[in-house]
């Protein structure tokens, strides 16, 4: 039935995320769409500990998410995609075009980033992949959880 | 690893957000906690090893607080095992979401808000003194226990840190907390409005009935990220206008 | 106010900003316990009390998530019940509240920029903490607790000015301090119940739970 959230955070799975998007969304899936975990089992276990039970979790690279997007959206359970980096997130969108609306939830500095809000530091590079993402009118908006207020992509750059 | 390191890392826990920043959240405050159990590194507090470690430790770090002795531990441990540094920073990084998400479900969804709930309970029933004392006992218990139990289990089992996770006790908690917080809270409102209304006429108690359903139709439905601060300010303010106007 | 009061209120307020985040987070914080100290200290514990009680029903909304920001409620209990101390009947409730949460919503405010001024020192001298140079990370680590006691006490100071005004040229009649003790105890009152549905639906049969306390507390309420 849906794709409720696509979201771009760091830290993954984490409280914002099972905690606050979970109450707001209700998910019967998360899916944790990164290259590195998907290859790493004790990460995995690690990661699938930090799920409440009423939330079943999947690990994928971002290349065979991107495969199942299609299936997802069209599923009847509730589905939240998470991401680790813009990058991810370019990579998904490109293949899967079925993705219209994705949230920046966390991206933090690792050295050449500029801050834009509290939880959201971007290097130059990454701000071209989201205005290319915008021009093929994907909706990018920041917000951390659902009770803060969103930012728009014009307003933050 | 001797007592008096593991002792001096779990006093350092309670400063773990000392310096929270948007830069590394709480990577300052993890080289701070962990720093007691890297000194018997090789070569000492004035070897390599020992400044690597201190280096990475204090890289990007967001967890719950209480939860941040499980992966003091278990990074202080994997420092110790020689697991190789990119290892070390997987580690680091995969337990700081599943341990948030754990401590928020647990403790900030259950156990504050269910002690809390009794506590305001209770400072209508009896002497204030005793409900905030009776507070600070049901929460500080396990929180405190959680953060001595956190840091011996991270520390021994290291890399293998997801058992400790699946703790009977740990995962009772998980279960229990979250009911426990609304039945909690479901006995309190009744008791603390009854309380705080006495003394109030008739016209006062149904205008105190009327705001709190707004409040929670505002709060609930139509402006979520309004938050109850900012709406109690304006409502008060508007209050306080009508009032010189009239 | 006598000078020891001042003296004893701001370094509850610092004690009390400081456990919010910063240092132990042992639930000093929480606005009953702000409120209640701050009213023995005053000589007022059932101002304090009442106050305290009303901000926190306002403050079971907060989770605080990861870096989430949210009202410093602890503070505002401080300032509110150096409000409400001492005056009479519901006369200092609704505007002891109201400087609370004003109070609470500039402690929060507050917070984020202490926590950028911290973050402009990590940037200044990343190179060295990434070396694991802890004598730097020990000193931008203490950097950061003095920072949030200067907020803590700077805020305080702010309440009692604010509470000192209030009560000089007090805004209301006894009418209007009963108005604003009802919207006060509403907004409290209605949030909670939001707080408590939301934590309810996030757990196993929680509304059930919920239910159930409200039926009991009915209960408890009707016998007495």
């Amino acid at each position: 039935m849906s794709l409720d959230l696509v979201r771009v955070d760091d830290r993954l799975i984490h409280g914002q995320v099972v905690v606050g998007w979970g109450r707001e969304l209700k998910p019967d899936l998360v899916v944790l769409a990164d290259d590195e975990v998907a290859a790493n089992e004790w990460e995995q276990k690690l990661y699938a500990l930090g799920v409440p039970c009423s939330m079943r979790v999947e690990f994928a690279t971002v290349a065979e998410a991107a495969r199942s997007v299609d299936a997802w959206a069209h599923d009847s359970c509730k589905t939240i995609i998470i991401l680790s980096d813009i990058d991810s997130l370019q990579r998904l969108c490109n293949d899967a075009p079925i993705i219209r609306k994705v949230n920046l939830g966390g991206v933090h500095n690792d050295g050449d980033r500029q801050q834009h809000l509290p939880y959201l530091f971007l290097s130059e590079a990454e701000v071209g992949q989201l205005r290319l993402l915008a021009t093929r009118g994907i909706e990018i908006t920041a917000q951390d959880l659902p009770n803060s207020a969103p930012v728009t992509l014009e307003d933050l750059l | 690893m001797n007592r008096g390191c593991l002792a001096a890392a779990t006093a350092r826990l309670f400063l773990f957000q000392g310096s929270m920043n948007p830069e590394r959240l709480q990577g300052l405050g993890m080289a701070v906690a962990i720093e007691p159990l890297l000194r018997d590194l090789e070569g000492g507090p004035a070897g390599k090893a020992y400044h690597e470690a201190i280096g990475r430790a204090a890289g990007f770090f967001n967890t719950h607080p209480y939860m941040a002795g499980l992966a003091v531990g278990a990074v202080a441990k994997a420092e110790h095992a020689g697991v190789p540094s990119q290892q070390v920073d997987r580690l680091r990084m995969a337990l700081k979401g599943p341990l948030g998400s754990l401590g928020d479900r647990m403790i900030w969804e259950g156990v504050l808000p269910a002690a809390a709930a009794i506590g305001l309970s209770l400072s209508t029933m009896t002497n204030p003194f005793i409900a905030v004392g009776a507070f600070l006992l049901l929460f500080n218990a396990p929180h405190v226990l959680l953060r001595w139990w956190g840091l011996r289990a991270g520390w021994r089992l290291g890399i293998d840190v997801a058992e400790a996770l699946s703790h009977p006790v740990l995962q009772a908690g998980l279960k229990i907390s979250g009911p426990m917080a609304a039945l909690a809270i479901g006995f309190a409102i009744p008791v603390v409005a009854e309380w705080l209304t006495t003394g109030l006429d008739a016209a006062a108690r149904w205008g105190t009935a009327a705001v709190g359903l707004s409040t929670a139709i505002v709060t609930r439905w139509l402006v979520p990220t309004l938050g109850a601060a900012r709406l109690g300010i304006l409502a008060l303010a508007a209050t306080l206008v009508l009032g010189w106007l009239s | 106010m006598e000078f020891t009061t001042v003296g004893g209120l701001l370094l509850w307020g610092a004690v009390v900003g400081l456990d919010l985040a910063t240092i132990a987070q042992v639930m000093i914080a929480r606005p009953l316990v702000a409120g209640v100290v701050a009213g023995w200290i005053i000589g007022d514990v059932q101002a304090g009390l009442i106050v305290g009680a009303i901000l926190e029903l306002f403050a079971l909304e907060v989770l605080p998530f990861g870096a989430a920001r949210y009202p410093d409620y602890g503070l505002g209990a401080v300032a509110a019940a150096a409000t409400a101390g001492g005056a009479p009947g519901v006369f200092g409730i609704g505007i002891g509240v109201a400087v609370g949460l004003l109070i609470a919503y500039l402690g929060e405010i507050a917070i984020q920029l202490i926590r950028q001024r911290t973050a402009a020192d990590v940037v200044s001298r990343r190179e060295v903490i990434d070396s694991g140079d802890i004598s730097v990370i020990y000193r931008l680590h203490l950097r950061g607790i003095v920072r949030d006691a200067a907020r803590a006490i700077a805020l305080t100071g702010l309440g009692l000015l604010l509470a000192a005004a209030v009560r000089i040229a007090m805004p209301v009649g006894v009418r209007g301090a009963v108005l604003l003790g009802a919207v006060a105890m509403g907004v409290g009152l209605g949030t909670t119940l939001v707080s408590g549905t939301r934590i309810a639906q996030d757990s196993r049969r929680g509304l059930v739970w919920l239910a159930a306390g409200l039926l009991a507390g009915v209960a408890w309420v009707v016998v007495r």
